[in-house]
């Protein structure tokens, strides 16, 4: 079995700052992110949206490039650049011709610094969050489901439950004054790791990432409210109109258990036998055999990226001539076989062989065909700021391809239980629809 | 109109000296059944990416039914004379290996990816989906229902919408007009059509097999001899369609979507292949006008005035011919307004030449871009396939830069007066006719559809 090793420098500055470098010469490409450790799970309550929001305006100015002089310096560098929002992380990252290192990392400290923004640039960002938001949820079939529909049905605690696309009226309540303590709080360099991958050399990596990022200074540790959920007794149901599409839908949503557990290496490799594409039991089951379903699909959500509650979530799309109940029932019977019968010895090793094929392609992959080595400035970022072990990357597999058929056996009857899961179903507004029981 | 003054930034470090830029060797050669091979090496993990590629595709069908190739590759997957749909599936499995297969307006393709450990059963299965499918009715049956709730699916989409009507506009007679079948045409699809098709594309005198990844090339080129070497077959006679006729003059085209809470605008020309001696200057132009974040569309309508979250423009270059587009979309009350900037925009690049330093940063943008194929196996693979499949010459990758760089402003002035042909550009909106008629009116003699592609 070849094994792909990483090679990896990490320090942290005096400022708490961490610093990972993963030197690659194979292309003159560097990909530099920057991850601060606050998602949308922890946003201020009553201002729902606010991270996602705040990740737009970190595109605005700063002390010493104005509005729109990041994105012109990076794309006039020959790079591309972007943001994204998540539970527990924010990220900004772009990938550039090796000979633009510096720029990319003098751009990024000068926002680190010092955000320089004013009520214009806030109201233009608002107005086109809300047409992403529009785009992507309200004027799209199926929009935001489930990843919008599942939380206020499963959770109960706010930090897990709310709409972390944000309330219009949220939005248009958020002040530059917010934008400006949200800064303050949380875009403090101890609480934040810096990434730079490819084509540079460690040592220089790290003496420019002191260079630019030495003298900004630390803040107070943001304090994070608890995400913890009560201990979830009774299956959760939810209802939701589908607007444009035309097939009833559902999604069923497991609780996980804590990352880096012997559980989580059980679940993770029980996703892959449940929802590893067309082999994988549901997809064979509910679209190729029964022909129940149109598209049948789902798994853990950033497995290696969470660090609150989450969920293995299924999503369906049926037949409108099966009933929901029908779909549930087919469903529900693939998870039965599983419980009492566990997977065979063969069966996991395919898992395991897939496993470690998919993990090569998320360490090389690239973000939509683009922006080299995401996948790995992901995974190193996620262990750097919740595990503070970067070298985690080389050795998390092993953990995966040393499970049991028993331990498969055990988690799949200790968490896809009834009283641990939600459902939602997502039922066409328009003729056609049935009941949902 | 002008946006606001755009301040400069303090103390940015220049950039060093560039790396020179080099694309790995190619291995080029032809099997004596006329299987064109490439092969290059990438050690990026120990995986490799192939596709194998079939010069034909939906549009060389069309005279039978649209959409009629890529069933073809759908059903290809699902049985051969040797296995069974879930033998297939489970075998992928036991390799560690992705596939799958699929066809678009030109061409039909098995696209995948494995371990380097398995490189010989990988390629010994894609070879039996090549020559020994077997369609089977039980199989063929289920992915056409598939199929035909995906077809009424796809038309809730604004995208899609918008995609199908500017295609049907702009190459009206042509099988490019076609980018789906309709419910009636799903319905009619016969399995005999399906094994027609592949009998006529899938042979080794139309392929094109390319391998990119950890692999020694002379060790692989003796294994795909082994594998593929024994398999026979024509190259199937190419159909020419008469050129479709050239819009003139603008026409907007209104897709009432009930309900919609936004505007899907899409309006677009015929351009140019990629073929053609003057693509790298329509893609910079491209570039400047809609083509990336610091583009003239995008900091007008996104950054200046927060009219829309995802404005683009793009080139699509199909086999016999090409268009260019620009879409958005936008809030439902500025629907007008956003059409004014589009075509505003479209007009000053064709009446002043750009600056020196703005064209300096687009030729840098793009050029950089460029070269960030090069840092994946499967960036890799998408560029010699759009080198081979396209018939460019084999130092297109490392003459491109140079060609770029040598664009001038009097070069874009007239590369945007020729193909950003903006008095006869057709303008494709999606969304609630109450809401948008009457601005949509404004832009030109206005044609109605409902989402079925009914005339209201």
């Amino acid at each position: 079995m070849n094994r792909l090793h990483i090679a990896i420098e990490r320090t942290k500055l005096a400022n708490g700052l961490h610093v990972v470098v993963a030197p690659d010469s194979t292309a003159p490409v560097v990909t530099v992110g920057v991850y601060y450790k606050i998602g949308f799970r922890l946003e201020p309550q009553g201002r729902s949206g606010f991270a996602h929001l705040f990740e737009h305006m970190m595109f605005q100015g700063s002390a010493n490039a104005p509005k729109m002089q990041h994105i012109k310096l990076i794309n006039s560098s020959g790079g591309v650049l972007n943001g994204s929002t998540s539970y527990d992380v924010t990220n900004y990252y772009q990938a550039v011709p090796s000979n633009a290192l510096e720029r990319v990392l003098w751009l990024e400290a000068d926002r680190m610094r010092a955000l320089k923004v004013d009520g214009e640039n806030l109201k233009n960002q608002r107005d086109i969050v809300k047409e992403e938001v529009r785009v992507n949820v309200m004027n799209q079939p199926y929009g935001g489901f489930p990843w919008l529909d599942m939380p206020p049905v499963a959770f109960r605690n706010w930090a897990n439950a709310h709409n972390f696309y944000g309330d219009f009226a949220d939005l248009d309540a958020a002040e530059l004054r917010d934008v400006q303590a949200f800064f303050k709080t949380y875009y403090v360099p101890n609480n934040t790791v810096l990434l730079i991958l490819g084509d540079v050399k460690a040592e220089e990596g790290i003496a420019l990432a002191r260079k630019y990022f030495g003298d900004i200074p630390a803040g107070p540790l943001p304090t994070f409210a608890d995400p913890s959920e009560p201990e979830q007794m009774e299956e959760r149901r939810g209802y939701v109109e589908e607007k444009f599409g035309t097939l009833p839908a559902m999604a069923i949503g497991y609780v996980m258990p804590k990352r880096r557990t012997a559980d989580w290496c059980g679940m993770a490799v029980l996703d892959q036998a449940l929802h590893g594409g067309r082999a994988g039991r549901i997809y064979r089951e509910l679209v190729l055999e029964k022909q129940i379903a149109v598209e049948a699909g789902g798994g853990i959500d950033d497995l290696f990226g969470y660090n609150g509650p989450t969920q293995m979530t299924t999503r369906i799309l049926h037949k409108p001539e099966y009933s929901s109940e029908a779909t549930l029932a087919a469903f529900d019977a693939v998870i039965r076989e599983v419980q009492e019968n566990g997977i065979s010895a063969d069966e996991l090793e395919q898992l395991k062989v897939k496993w470690r094929s998919d993990y090569y392609a998320t360490l090389e992959g690239g973000r939509g065909g683009y922006m080299p080595k995401y996948g790995l400035m992901h995974l190193l970022a996620c262990f750097t700021l919740f595990d503070n072990e970067p070298q985690l990357v080389n050795t998390i597999l092993d953990g995966f391809l040393a499970v049991t058929r028993e331990e498969i056996h055990d988690v799949a009857k200790k968490y896809l239980r009834k009283e641990k899961r939600a459902i939602v179903f997502r039922t066409p507004a328009k003729a056609g629809a049935k009941e949902v029981a | 109109m002008a946006t606001r003054t755009v301040e400069v930034a303090n103390g940015v470090p220049a950039l060093a000296p560039e790396r020179e830029v080099t694309w790995p060797k190619r291995t080029k050669t032809r099997l004596a059944n006329g299987l064109e091979v490439i092969l290059a090496e990438s050690h990026t993990i120990p995986k490799f990416h192939g596709e194998l590629f079939f010069r034909s595709g939906n549009a060389a069908v069309a005279d039978r039914s649209p959409g009629l190739a890529e069933m073809t590759a759908t059903v290809v997957r699902t049985g051969t004379s040797k296995r069974a749909s879930r033998q297939i599936e489970e075998d992928l499995r036991r390799i560690g290996a992705d596939l799958s297969t699929n066809a678009g307006s030109d061409t039909s393709a098995i696209s995948f990816g494995g371990l380097s450990e398995f490189v010989e059963p990988l390629l010994g299965l894609v070879n039996e989906l090549a020559r020994e499918a077997s369609f089977p009715e039980s199989e063929f049956e289920r992915e056409r229902r598939q199929k035909l709730e995906e077809v009424k699916l796809e038309r809730t989409q604004p995208g899609f919408l918008a995609g199908e009507r500017l295609r049907k506009v702009l190459f009206g007679a042509h099988p490019y007009a076609y980018v789906s079948p309709s419910e009636a045409q799903v319905a009619a699809y016969k399995r005999e059509d399906l094994r027609f098709v592949y009998h006529e594309f899938y042979t080794p005198e139309n392929a094109l097999l390319i391998l990119v990844g950890d692999f020694e090339p002379q060790e692989m080129l003796k294994t795909v001899e082994k594998v593929f070497g024994h398999w026979n077959g024509k190259k199937p006679e190419t159909k020419t369609y008469a050129a479709p006729a050239n819009p003139r003059g603008r026409r907007i085209y209104l897709v009432h979507v009930p309900g919609a809470v936004q505007t899907q605008i899409l309006a677009g020309c015929q351009a140019i292949t990629r073929k053609h001696p003057d693509w790298v200057k329509v893609g910079l132009a491209n570039s400047l006008y809609g083509g990336a974040f610091n583009s003239r569309l995008v900091m007008n309508i996104r950054e200046d005035k927060g009219y829309t979250y995802s404005p683009r423009s793009s080139v699509h270059a199909l086999r016999q011919h090409g268009y260019f587009s620009a879409s958005a979309a936008v809030r439902n009350d500025v629907v007008a307004a956003s059409l004014t900037e589009i075509f505003y925009e479209i007009d000053k690049l064709r009446s002043v030449p750009v600056p020196e330093a703005e064209l300096a940063d687009a030729r840098n943008y793009l050029s950089g871009v460029f070269s960030m194929g090069l840092a994946t196996q499967d960036g890799l693979l998408t560029q010699f396939s759009t080198v081979a499949l396209n018939e460019l010459p084999d130092d297109y990758l490392e003459t491109y830069r140079a060609k770029l760089r040598a664009i001038t402003p009097d070069d874009l002035l007239s590369t945007a007066r020729k193909y950003l042909d903006s008095a006869n550009m057709q303008i494709v909106v999606v969304g609630d006719r109450a809401q948008i008629e009457s601005q949509a009116v404004l832009f030109g003699d206005l044609e109605i559809y409902d989402a079925q592609g009914n005339r209201l």
